[in-house]
C-alpha cells in the first residue's frame, strides 16, 4: 500500500527470521556437518562418509538394524498412508450426504483424532491387542483362536497401523471440505449423462478431488515416515526389531547409545529418501492431479 | 406483467422445492438411506467402543476379559486412587495433577505464541508487498514439508551446550524445565499453522483492508480490528490444534525431561502400567483423566471449529 514505510515487513518478520534460522536452517546444516565427524573421547574428528557407509553395512550392528528399519518403515508407510486416504475418503462421501444427525457422527469419528498420539490411547491400545484383550474377545465371538498380536511381526505391525488409521478424522475432514466445494452442477450433468453412483464417484468426485489427496498423501506421506509413538510405546520395536521403524531407531542411536554423530547421518538418509518420495509424488501428480478452471 | 411476475416467483419456488427435495432424506431410496447408516453406524462403534470400553473398565475391579464393556465387579477404588495416590517412579506424594500441571507447562505458552506470531507471520507474507516475498513463502512451504526428525539432534545439541543449558536444565520449575519445547513457538517456527493462516487470509477481498488503509488505519490496528474478528473459527482451530499436538507430544519430553518432579503426563502414564499396586482400574482411570483434557478443549472450541462450517483450509 501507498506511502507506507518500507521496512515494516521486515520488522514484523524478525520474530520469524530469527526462528528460521536458529531452529531450522542452522540444525539442518548442522545435522550434515555431524554426520561427518565421529567422536572419540571428548574430540570430534573428520571422517568423511564412514558413518553412512557403517549404517549401511550389515555386517555391523547397527547397519543390519538399520537397513531393518528401512523396510519397517516402507512397510508402515506403504499400507498405512494409502489406507488412511481410502477410508477417510469413502466416510467423508457418506457424511457429506445430507443426513439426519451428520453432526454427530461427524464429532464421534474425529474423537480418536483428537486423542492422537495421546499416551492414555497408546495404553488403551496395546490392552487392546493383549492374549485376553478386546479385539481377540471380539474374535472369540465368531469362534476365531486368540492371535498373539505381539507375537509375530506381521501381528505387531497391524497393531500399529490400525491405531493410525483409527485416527483419520482429519483427513477426513480435508477431503469433507473440498467435497462440498465440488460444484453441484457437474453431478448434474454426470446423472443426465447416465452415470451411476459408483461411476459417479470415479469420473466427477474422485478428480475433482486430486489437489486433496495429493495434499493429504504427501502431508501423511512426511508424517508417517517418522513414526514414533505408537512402534516405542506399543510394541518397543520388537517383536525381534519387527517394527522398529527408523525414527525409533535414530532415537535409540542419539539419545540412548549418546552417538549423535551416527543418529544425524540416520537423520540425513531419511531426509533423502523423504525428499525423493515427495518429488516423485509432485512430479507425478502433472498426470494425474486436476485442476480446475 | 403481473401473472407473469407471479408465475416466474412460483416456477422458482417450484425449483427451490425441487432442490430441496433431491438433497433430503425422504428423496434418498430406502435401501441406499439403510446403507449409509449401516455404514456410520459400524464405523463410530469401531471408533468409539474401544473409548467406551476403556471408561466402564476403569471402575471394574477384575483384570477385563470379556468384550462387554459393564464391569464384572464394580468397584470406584481405581478413581479414587487416581485423584490422591503418590505418583510415580521414585517420587512420592506427586498426583496425577501435578502431571497435569507439568504438560500444561509447556502446552500453553506453546499454543499461545504459535498462534500469535504464526498469525504475524502470515499477515506479512499475504498482505505485505516487499522484496523476498517469494522467497520467504517457499522457505515456509520448505519447511512444512521437511522431517522434523533432522532437526531434532542438532536442537538437542544446542539447548546442551554450555551457554543454553543454564537457561533451563535441571530447573525445578515446570515452565522453566521445558524451554526447549516452548521457546521456538515464539518465532513463528510451526510453518502448518502460518501456512494455515496464509490460505484464510487469500479467501478475504483485498478491498477490506484497503479500504480501512484508506481510511487512515495502520496495518495493526487492521490485522487486530478487521482480520481478527473475521479469522476467529481459524484461530481457534490453529490454536486448538497446536493445543491437541503440544498436549500429546511424548518425544520432545521424553528427550527434555531430567527431573521427576517435572514429569508429564505423557511421560508418566506409561510408566503406571498394570502391576501387583496398579490395576487395571487404576491405569485406566488415570489414562481417562488425561485423555479427558484434549475432548474437552475440543468441545469448547466446537462452534467455531473449521469442520463444521463449509470452507476447507486447504481451498486455494
Amino acid at each position: 500500500m501507498v506511502g507506507e514505510k518500507k521496512w515494516t515487513p521486515y520488522l514484523l518478520l524478525i520474530p520469524w527470521i530469527i526462528g528460521i534460522i536458529v531452529f531450522k536452517i542452522y540444525p539442518f546444516f548442522s545435522s550434515l556437518y555431524s554426520s561427518l565427524f565421529e567422536k572419540i573421547g571428548r574430540t570430534q574428528n573428520f571422517v568423511g562418509f564412514k558413518n553412512y557407509a557403517q549404517i549401511f553395512t550389515s555386517s555391523d550392528m547397527i547397519g543390519g538394524r538399520f537397513i531393518n528399519s528401512l523396510q519397517v518403515t516402507a512397510i508402515y508407510v506403504f499400507i498405512t498412508v494409502p489406507l488412511i486416504l481410502i477410508v477417510s475418503l469413502l466416510i467423508a462421501v457418506v457424511l457429506s450426504k445430507k443426513l439426519k444427525g451428520v453432526g454427530f457422527f461427524r464429532t464421534a469419528f474425529y474423537v480418536p483424532t483428537l486423542l492422537g498420539a495421546n499416551v492414555a490411547v497408546i495404553l488403551l491400545w496395546r490392552n487392546l491387542f493383549e492374549n485376553y484383550g478386546l479385539i481377540n474377545q471380539f474374535l472369540k465371538i465368531f469362534g476365531v483362536k486368540p492371535v498373539m498380536w505381539f507375537g509375530t511381526g506381521a501381528g505387531a505391525m497391524t497393531s500399529i497401523i490400525l491405531l493410525r488409521v483409527w485416527q483419520f478424522g482429519s483427513t477426513m475432514l480435508i477431503f469433507l471440505g473440498a467435497l462440498q466445494n465440488i460444484p453441484e452442477t457437474l453431478y448434474e450433468a454426470a446423472t443426465m449423462d447416465g452415470a451411476g453412483k459408483v461411476r459417479t464417484f470415479f469420473s466427477v468426485t474422485v478428480p475433482q478431488l486430486t489437489p486433496i489427496i495429493l495434499f493429504n498423501g504427501v502431508m501423511r506421506l512426511v508424517e508417517s515416515f517418522q513414526v514414533f509413538n505408537g512402534p516405542s510405546l506399543i510394541t518397543g520395536g520388537g517383536p525381534n526389531f519387527k517394527t522398529e521403524t527408523m525414527n525409533l531407531l535414530i532415537y535409540e542411536t542419539a539419545f540412548k547409545m549418546r552417538n549423535l554423530n551416527l543418529g544425524n547421518a540416520m537423520s540425513w538418509v531419511l531426509f533423502v529418501i523423504l525428499m525423493i518420495f515427495t518429488l516423485l509424488i509432485f512430479r507425478s501428480s502433472r498426470h494425474w492431479v486436476h485442476y480446475g478452471d | 406483467m403481473n401473472a407473469n411476475l407471479i408465475n416466474k416467483e412460483n416456477q422458482q419456488i417450484n425449483r427451490k422445492k425441487l432442490k430441496t427435495k433431491e438433497n433430503s432424506d425422504l428423496y434418498t431410496s430406502l435401501p441406499r438411506l439403510v446403507m449409509r447408516y449401516t455404514i456410520l453406524i459400524v464405523v463410530s462403534f469401531v471408533m468409539l467402543y474401544p473409548l467406551l470400553w476403556m471408561i466402564g473398565n476403569s471402575f471394574n475391579a477384575d483384570m477385563p476379559s470379556s468384550f462387554s464393556f459393564l464391569p464384572n465387579n464394580w468397584t470406584t477404588e481405581g478413581w479414587q486412587n487416581a485423584f490422591k495416590a503418590p505418583g510415580w517412579g521414585s517420587a512420592e506424594g506427586y498426583s496425577i495433577f501435578r502431571a497435569l500441571w507439568n504438560t500444561l507447562s509447556y502446552t500453553i505458552p506453546n499454543t499461545i505464541f504459535t498462534t500469535i506470531t504464526c498469525l504475524i507471520t502470515a499477515y506479512v507474507v499475504s498482505r505485505f508487498n516487499f522484496k523476498g516475498k517469494k522467497l520467504v513463502f517457499s522457505i515456509i512451504i520448505a519447511t512444512l514439508l521437511m522431517p522434523n526428525t533432522i532437526f531434532r539432534i542438532p536442537l538437542y545439541a544446542f539447548w546442551t551446550s554450555k551457554t543454553m543449558s543454564g537457561l533451563w536444565e535441571g530447573s525445578e520449575s515446570a515452565i522453566r524445565a521445558y524451554i526447549p519445547l516452548w521457546s521456538g513457538a515464539m518465532f513463528a517456527i510451526d510453518s502448518f499453522s502460518t501456512f494455515m493462516f496464509i490460505q484464510f487470509f487469500r479467501t478475504i477481498p483485498r478491498d477490506l483492508d484497503e479500504a480501512a488503509y484508506i481510511d487512515g488505519a495502520n496495518r495493526m490496528q487492521i490485522l487486530w480490528h478487521i482480520f481478527v474478528p473475521i479469522l476467529k473459527p481459524t484461530i481457534i482451530t490453529v490454536a486448538l490444534l497446536k493445543f491437541i499436538s503440544a498436549f500429546n507430544d511424548y518425544q520432545g519430553p521424553l528427550i527434555y525431561n531430567s527431573s521427576v518432579k517435572t514429569q508429564p503426563l505423557s511421560l508418566v502414564l506409561p510408566q503406571l502400567g498394570v502391576d501387583s499396586i496398579n490395576t487395571y482400574s487404576m491405569v485406566y482411570s488415570r489414562a481417562i483423566i488425561a485423555a479427558l483434557i484434549p475432548v474437552i478443549v475440543f468441545f469448547i472450541a466446537q462452534k467455531y471449529f473449521m469442520g463444521s462450517d463449509t470452507d476447507s483450509a486447504i481451498k486455494g
